[in-house]
């Protein structure tokens, strides 16, 4: 493909994004953030946020999954995933995470459950949008041109 | 993004291109947080330190203090709860702190703001809030300014302690008293300009309760530190022993800051200096300028490189254990003193001691010169003299100094001064034979060439060991040093000791005697004198245990020095203060042993004190050493 056509995908799917909240304006500054002294910033960033969601969302269900559901621990959790989704502007995440808060101070073990699986539905959602937009930059590099972040 | 930088001119004084370079701390377990803000604030041109953990964050500020301007900090965190963090931080660094959380609900903002957080952030946190968090830095250092300017006391000790611990203190000391005097006539004055708003901004621009902390109270602080130990001594652990109520360990931390600061300031300036003496010759110049400033003394003794930050300290609250106008700061200027003397002092009653000074040895080779001619006619007496001086001398550190003085000098006598310039003296000062002398130990000796002056020598010269020291000034004026530099020591031998405690006889003005005895006004004087004074050595020792002692004012209005009712030389005006206290009274020479230079006023202080001061003074090994050779 052409680079600018790859740009052109880009643009497109990087403002469709935004268009749909699974990013906000958050996103914009990291990648503002990145240049030519740390030009795989937003990447670096991306990736860790996988990392740090999937491993709380795990810890997420297990504590739900205990006998005794340790709410403080949960809501110890959701907060930190939603300060992490907010921090590189993954909003539906963010927002999601926000609602599960809610019905974790309620104790509401069912409500909780439900939150969860949203939560999970929407990084999941997020992650392979993310993914899609990193390819394309990527490319969009590889053939020659100069990154769109 | 990027942040300004170079454009706050108009923020003083930081250094140049500031903010750029502002050393931030964050800490924040959540990875994906402290990477993004790593490097906003990277590209903000902080030089960023970034931690997940709580607990690691701490210890590097505790470690690498002085090395971070501001802290950034998340409140949820595993190890350690964000809010404690800001409380710790707060206290043993006093350092501003920023709290960050994804929570922004106002109990939390609220929570913060009550555990001392400048400012509380809700992620996601945007380039433009970090842009400017420079400005805590600023205003806490401002804040710290004024409120060292303006700490609600109106007492003289706090304004000196004050002035002290300001930062100008040190240069003060290698300009001189004069410059000292200036820089606390300006600070009085505006402090008195400035009270009456001070007042009025206080509940609103403070936050914490202004504690006043006057002598006792940070004598206390102090105590609790040596107690401790300088590097152990942490906010909680000093507030417990100080146990002093409606204090909060805040108080306590900030005003440790502030003290550890102070101690590194005189560490600062001793190096600078860089005199270590094994004799005191060589630094005594620069003590002599240091010396004219009780609390330079210490600053003298740290210049020897004998101290170290306990014994600073130790010694820092040695000074301050002195009530106003007893106090052993002999500094700052003649008016200063009085002034707090006057206020404060018990001393102006007559029948109490004054505990003034530390003698202050300038040492020139001249000093050799002087020694071969006792004043004393009863040279054993004065080598005796000598020799428990030099004991007791240990007990002082700054005696140090004289240690090395008198080794140098073995034959160094004590002599009175009478007056330097008796002639001009309105009061006519004459010393009666009688008259006893008070042995300071520290002061040594040099015998005034002027024997026909030394009316008051003769006298003690009698003294033998049944006499009682007291109040014995050494201010040593050599005739040959005087017309040397005013400035100071250079090559002049000059002996000051401020009487620790004055004769009664001599009432307060001893104190302010021998406070006023700044090098700079002997010099002058000295150097006005010089032609026409004889050697107006005076020796003032000061004799502890002393309980009878009836003051007399000598009247001389500046000097407010020693009056005795045997003349005692009272310096007018320029002219050298009086540091002869000639006393009559006998004191048991076991007494004089204990004899320290701190003294305190009266008789039961004095009693008390010894041990205190012994408690206190760490260093003094140094100068214990040298005694023996001494006799």
């Amino acid at each position: 493909m052409e680079v600018d056509q790859l740009q052109r995908t880009f643009h497109d799917y990087h403002a469709s994004l935004f268009n749909e909240g699974f990013l906000d304006e958050q996103f914009v500054q990291l990648q503002q953030l990145q240049d030519e002294s740390n030009p795989g910033f937003v990447v670096e960033v991306v990736s860790l946020f996988f990392e740090d969601s999937e491993r709380l969302l795990n810890d997420l269900s297990k504590a739900l999954d205990q006998v005794n559901v340790d709410f403080r621990k949960i809501d110890a959790h959701v907060h930190q995933l939603k300060g992490s989704s907010s921090s590189i502007g993954a909003q539906r995440v963010r927002n999601a995470c926000i609602a599960f808060r809610n019905f974790c101070d309620e104790r509401n073990i069912e409500a909780c459950l439900q939150c969860l699986q949203q939560v999970r539905q929407e990084y999941l959602l997020v992650k392979t949008k993310l993914e899609a937009l990193l390819r394309l930059e990527q490319q969009i590099v590889a053939a020659g041109g100069a990154s769109p972040m | 993004m990027a942040c300004t930088s170079g454009g706050k001119s108009d923020v003083a004084p930081v250094p140049e291109q500031f903010p750029v370079g502002l050393r931030v701390l964050v800490v924040d377990d959540d990875v994906i947080c402290l990477r993004v803000l790593e490097q906003m604030l990277r590209k903000c041109m902080y030089k960023v330190t970034s931690c997940s953990q709580a607990t690691v964050a701490l210890n590097l500020l505790r470690e690498r203090k002085g090395c971070f301007d501001i802290v950034l900090s998340d409140v949820h965190m595993p190890d350690m709860d964000g809010f404690k963090l800001l409380e710790l931080v707060g206290l043993e660094m006093d350092l501003p702190v920023i709290m960050m959380s994804a929570d922004g609900r106002t109990n939390l903002v609220m929570r913060g703001i009550r555990h001392g957080a400048c400012d509380y952030l809700i992620k996601p946190i945007r380039d433009e809030e970090l842009k400017n968090i420079w400005q805590h830095v600023v205003r806490k250092k401002w804040n710290e300014i004024k409120e060292h300017d303006h700490s609600g006391s109106m007492e003289d000790h706090d304004r000196q302690k004050r002035v002290i611990d300001d930062a100008e203190y040190a240069s003060c000391v290698n300009e001189g008293a004069d410059e000292v005097l200036k820089m606390q006539k300006k600070r009085r004055d505006s402090k008195d300009e400035d009270d009456t708003e001070l007042e009025n901004d206080d509940p609103a621009a403070t936050k914490k309760p202004r504690v006043v902390w006057s002598v006792e109270l940070h004598q206390q602080f102090v105590s609790a530190v040596n107690q401790l130990g300088i590097d152990k001594a942490v906010p909680k652990r000093i507030l417990e022993l100080m146990n002093v109520p409606g204090l909060t360990r805040e108080n306590v931390a900030s005003h440790l800051q502030k003290f550890r600061l102070y101690l590194k300031r005189l560490s600062g300036v001793a190096q600078q200096q860089g005199c270590l003496p094994s004799t005191y010759c060589g630094p005594v110049e620069q003590n002599l300028k240091l010396a004219s400033l009780g609390r330079f003394d210490i600053q003298a003794l740290a210049a020897s490189g004998q101290l170290p930050p306990q014994t600073l300290a130790a010694l820092h609250a040695e000074l301050l254990s002195r009530p106003p106008g007893k106090l052993v700061l002999p500094a700052l200027d003649q008016r200063t003193l009085l002034h707090a003397s006057l206020q404060g002092s018990k001393c102006i009653p007559a029948d109490q001691d004054v505990a003034y000074g530390q003698p202050l040895i300038k040492c020139s080779s001249n000093i050799a010169k002087q020694t071969s001619q006792p004043v004393m006619s009863n040279e054993d007496v004065l080598s005796e003299f000598a020799a428990w001086s030099a004991k007791s001398l240990g007990d002082m550190v700054p005696a140090c100094n004289f240690g090395s003085v008198v080794e140098r000098n073995s034959n160094m006598l004590i002599s009175f001064i009478q007056q330097q310039q008796q002639q001009q003296q309105k009061q006519p000062v004459i010393p009666e034979p009688s008259r006893s002398i008070n042995v300071q130990p520290s002061c040594l000796v040099v015998p005034s060439q002027s024997s026909p002056n030394f009316q008051a020598g003769n006298s003690p010269v009698s003294v033998n060991q049944n006499c009682s020291f007291r109040n014995l000034a050494l201010d040593y004026n050599n005739p040959s040093l005087q017309s040397n530099n005013s400035s100071g020591a250079g090559q002049n031998m000059e002996v000051e000791c401020k009487p620790v405690r004055m004769h009664s006889e001599f009432g307060t003005a001893g104190s302010v005697l021998s406070a006023s005895s700044c090098s700079k006004d002997i010099q002058d004087s000295a150097c006005q004198r010089v032609p026409s004074s004889l050697s107006t050595i005076s020796v003032v020792m000061q004799v502890p245990n002393i309980n009878d002692m009836q003051s007399s004012h000598s009247g001389k209005p500046d000097l407010v020095q020693v009056s005795t009712r045997n003349p005692v030389y009272v310096g007018k005006g320029p002219s050298i203060p009086s540091r002869f206290a000639v006393d009559e009274h006998e004191l048991p020479m076991s007494s004089i042993s204990q004899m320290k230079l701190y003294a305190e006023n009266n008789g039961n202080k004095v009693k008390q004190e010894p041990n205190d001061l012994t408690e206190n003074v760490r260093v003094g090994i140094p100068v214990r050493q040298t005694f023996p050779q001494m006799i």
